[in-house]
């Protein structure tokens, strides 16, 4: 049988900033569903410790995480389209690497790299929505990861509180639940939404 | 006179006056500038401009905090 494909997705173009537990998954599902497009980025190379979380492979250590990206979803879908850029997001760099986006994923580690995205993006960018993660660290207390729309172009997906720390580690199965409940609103937002201005 | 915010959805009254700016409301609410996206009505605040941001009774303020991991 021939997989249902949404042609509300065909021409959706998705940033993704921040290749790593979040960015590299959430990347996954959106190339499964045949999103039209996906803008990656990232600056960083894949380390033995990623391994715990990110979708990569131990003989892709060492490598750079948009290449390597690239061509892992590129196994899942050759004919996907996609477009990786090994850049440093910056307030500048934001609108003109994702300038065509309809959605940007805000897919980053650090607290302070988040609010400079998601603020960036509201301030600079006029359509775009941002799906942003604040709170997925540690295990279990899986239905405490929830998504909420906090205005019309910010919607936060987390438990708000649970950071990274001494003893609270980042683990795969709660970075998952957190990268798919964002790929999720992603594909929500562009069906229910946004799909009048894709078509 | 006391003041009111709508803060997060949640009205908070202050007795002793508004903050004036949004950076005191974070500095009362030990909130952390460089974590914090700030609305005020439906209306992005860069961080940049919070120390010239006044407040006024009644304001509709979110402030989404970040905590690290991804």
């Amino acid at each position: 049988m021939t997989p249902h494909t949404f042609y509300e997705l065909k021409n959706a173009v998705v940033g993704i900033a921040g290749l790593g537990g979040l960015g590299s998954n959430v990347a996954v599902a959106l190339t499964r569903l045949r999103i039209g497009k996906l803008i990656l980025t990232d600056f960083d190379i894949i380390e033995e410790s990623n391994l715990n979380r990110q979708n990569y492979f131990s003989d892709q250590v060492g490598q750079h995480k948009v290449e390597m990206s690239l061509e892992n979803l590129r196994r899942i879908n050759p004919e996907a389209d996609l477009e990786g850029h090994k850049v440093r997001l910056t307030p500048e760099k934001i609108p003109q690497v994702f300038k065509d986006c309809h959605v940007v994923a805000e897919c980053f580690d650090r607290a302070d790299q988040k609010q400079m995205l998601v603020e960036t993006v509201l301030s600079k960018m006029k359509q775009a929505v941002v799906v942003s993660v604040s709170g997925l660290a540690g295990y279990g207390r899986s239905n405490e990861i929830r998504t909420r729309r906090i205005s019309e172009r910010l919607i936060l997906v987390g438990d708000t509180v649970s950071g990274t720390g001494p003893g609270v580690p980042l683990t795969a199965p709660r970075v998952g639940i957190a990268a798919y409940h964002q790929a999720n609103a992603i594909t929500e937002v562009l069906i229910n939404e946004l799909h009048t201005k894709l078509l | 006179m006391n003041a009111v915010l709508k803060i997060n959805g949640t009205e908070k009254t202050f007795d002793d006056g508004l903050p004036p700016t949004l950076s005191a409301l974070l500095s009362k609410l030990q909130i952390d500038a460089a974590t914090v996206v700030a609305e005020i009505d439906g209306e992005i605040i860069e961080r940049k401009n919070f120390a010239q941001t006044e407040l006024k009774d009644q304001m509709g303020i979110e402030l989404i905090r970040f905590v690290g991991g991804g």
